[in-house]
């Protein structure tokens, strides 16, 4: 009886899902019915296993898996002594070849970090629109990139204003290459939301606290005769996360 | 009438009755932790089949990818919406069922001989089903997890020698985010890593039907429990249907990461309380907990993500995968088992999982330092502190508590059932007097 019940609860969940999706439902009451309907197959099954009243404790002997009695097969002609060294040398070339798949899928091993700055390059915002001298006030903040470089994935940089000037560092954190996206204008650091690594930005960025292993680097700035930021070169250190390649 | 005729036809082809009726007929004890390893199996037959749906709606290009995904997080695609919602709840409750399962496996030795080869299979499953999740999760190309994916390929930058030679293979190029690189995460999480999870897993599952299960009845002569058909069969049918349930209740209640309001990735934008899906969290709270000391060999930096994000899980994996090696080395308990251990008979059991459950918690907490700290108006650099001496202290402590204790509950078991078997009943007579009763044979 309980089986019954919950079928019929299976059938008219089933054939609910179907309807909602038919006339458009929102996706909640589609994925109710769908619910409805499994919870239902869910119930009949365990009521039809309750209701076999089946016995819990048959028994079915084990079996003894090996060892194998088997006579070995024979290969003493070609395996013996020094055989067994040249087939063994055979396959650690072989293993020594393949190396050589593999390195090249690499298409282009090694990491170049490319940020597009140099020596007179405007600074933009997101929309590659320059950067005048009066945009921020002081405590402002602004994400700034090389102009016409906003998609190189190393470039971007925090611009911010200070009393005592305009200063910008790369946004790529040092520890794990999240964007140090946050600033705590109060204590004037900046916090990367990944990791919680904290850089003061009136000593150059340092790494004050959290995971990172050095400071972000800075990107030297001046202004041109038309009164657009622009930088005086590339960021003064490596942005990103070191490794293995970057020797220093 | 067509079942019984394709029956026949094939039985008189190849035989199969003899099979289906050795299958059909097989007990399978009966406890309700048995029960954890099939919600995994239900799980991933429920990912492979939203998963090829999902293939059909997806765009594998670098630029294809969000928008795409964004199509199915609309909802004015119900459908799209919940196949896409169940698919990566399923994925969440299979990595926490195999856990589970593993853990069972675990606690009751289950995994000493003859079975260690299917211990290691089980944990690389567990790998792999994270790491399939973890593609996945990352395909969308939205910001949290392009974030995540950035920090991944910071972590295989930070292997001495091969870490560059990885991360330009999955990129296609030698920066991130390179062209390639969601087409590589495609083709991985749709074929490279669910097919190996399919044939493991039947190698998995063909293992414990050759082998036979293990069972808490002591009885090792025998398996002891339920035949398969009809009544076995009923009760995983019951446990496939309350899995589908449970995913289509979670979809239809709970968003998940409804990509909508990440917006697509860019290298430079971030926010608060970016934290991965659950499975992957220990890592990121393990970077969080890192050193930030980067250390120079020949002029060649070990950068700190190195340490949590690299030796940490190898080691943790390596120890866990040898585990019944270890124990057999520690025990000298070479013998095969068939017969079920309770948690509490091995206390060196019991102490070295609840050690490592407890670093795989702490871990996993914190992932969520920052916004902890916020709740309890405390510093976070505090709280670092406080978590890093507990990675270290908090499991020996633990593991030394319930090594502890279940020595105890073992000793008091073999207590009673020395005491037991000394039981004498007084029975008083009708004068008045007390004799004692003759003892039944039990």
């Amino acid at each position: 009886m309980n089986v019954a019940i919950f079928l019929v609860v299976s059938v008219a969940g089933a054939l609910g899902a179907t309807a909602a999706a038919a006339f458009g439902a929102p996706p909640a009451l589609f994925a109710t019915a769908l619910a409805v309907a499994f919870a239902g197959l869910a119930g009949a099954a365990a009521a039809a296993a309750v209701a076999l009243h089946a016995p819990d404790d048959l028994r079915d002997p084990r079996e003894a898996r090996g060892p194998s009695d088997v006579q070995p097969i024979l290969t003493d002609g070609v395996t013996r002594g020094a055989f067994n060294k040249l087939w063994l040398a055979a396959a650690g070339a072989f293993a020594v070849l393949g190396i050589v798949p593999l390195v090249s899928l690499a298409r282009k091993p090694g990491r170049s970090v490319r940020t597009g700055w140099r020596a007179g390059l405007r600074l933009v915002d997101e929309q590659n629109q320059p950067i005048r001298v009066d945009r921020l006030i002081a405590g402002g903040i602004e994400t700034v990139f090389p102009q016409d470089g906003v998609d190189i994935p190393d470039a971007s940089a925090v611009l911010i204003r200070l009393p005592t000037g305009y200063v910008a560092y790369s946004k790529i954190c040092t520890h794990a290459g999240c964007p140090v996206a946050l600033y705590r204008a109060h204590s004037q650091q900046l916090y990367c939301p990944c990791h919680q690594s904290l850089f003061d930005v009136l000593d150059g960025a340092k790494n004050v606290s959290g995971p990172a292993p050095r400071p972000l680097p800075g990107l030297p700035l001046d202004v041109d005769a038309n009164g657009y930021l622009i930088a005086r070169g590339d960021f003064d250190g490596p942005v990103g996360p070191d490794d293995w390649g970057r020797v220093t | 009438m067509i079942v019984r005729g394709t029956v026949r036809w094939l039985d008189e082809r190849l035989g199969t009755n003899a099979g289906a009726r050795y299958l059909l007929a097989k007990i399978y004890p009966d406890h309700w932790s048995f029960y954890l390893g099939e919600f995994a199996l239900y799980f991933f037959m429920v990912l492979v089949a939203t998963g090829i749906w999902l293939t059909f709606a997806f765009d594998a290009s670098e630029a294809g990818a969000f928008p795409s995904v964004l199509a199915l997080a609309d909802r004015s695609h119900p459908i799209g919406y919940v196949i896409r919602q169940v698919h990566h709840w399923s994925a969440l409750c299979f990595v926490a069922a195999i856990l589970v399962h593993m853990a069972r496996i675990f606690f009751t030795g289950a995994f000493r001989r003859p079975r260690e080869l299917n211990w290691m299979i089980g944990v690389t499953m567990l790998v792999l089903a994270s790491l399939t999740g973890f593609t996945g999760y990352s395909l969308p190309n939205d910001d949290l997890s392009g974030i995540g994916l950035r920090i991944a390929d910071s972590v295989a930058l930070s292997v001495p020698l091969v870490g560059q030679w990885a991360s330009a293979v999955l990129n296609g190029a030698d920066y991130f985010p390179g062209p390639q690189l969601i087409p590589h995460l495609y083709t991985l999480h749709v074929y490279y890593l669910p097919v190996t999870i399919g044939v493991l897993l039947s190698l998995h599952l063909g293992m414990v039907i050759y082998q036979k299960h293990t069972q808490f009845v002591r009885d090792p002569e025998h398996v002891v429990g339920r035949r398969f058909w009809p009544d076995y069969a009923l009760r995983t049918l019951a446990v496939f249907g309350a899995s589908v349930a449970a995913l289509g209740a979670l979809a239809a209640l709970v968003e998940l990461n409804p990509i909508e309001t990440y917006g697509p990735y860019h290298p430079w934008i971030a926010t608060n309380s970016a934290v991965p899906d659950w499975y992957a969290a220990f890592l990121d709270g393990a970077l969080r907990l890192g050193p930030s000391t980067e250390i120079h060999i020949f002029g060649h930096p070990i950068p700190p993500v190195f340490w949590p994000g690299v030796v940490l899980p190898f080691v943790t994996l390596a120890f866990v995968f040898a585990w019944p090696f270890i124990e057999k080395r520690l025990t000298g308990d070479d013998a095969a088992h068939d017969v079920l251990a309770l948690p509490t008979q091995s206390p060196l059991r019991l102490g070295v999982g609840t050690a490592l459950l407890f670093d795989g918690i702490l871990l996993t907490l914190a992932a969520a330092d920052d916004q902890t700290a916020a709740a309890l108006h405390i510093r976070l650099e505090t709280l670092v502190w406080v978590y890093r001496i507990l990675l270290f202290a908090g499991p020996l402590v633990a593991g030394l508590i319930a090594a502890r204790i279940g020595a105890e509950m073992r000793a008091r078991i073999r207590e009673s059932a020395v005491y037991a078997s000394d039981v004498t009943t007084l029975v008083r007579t009708a004068e008045g007097g007390f004799e004692e009763e003759e003892p039944q044979p039990a």
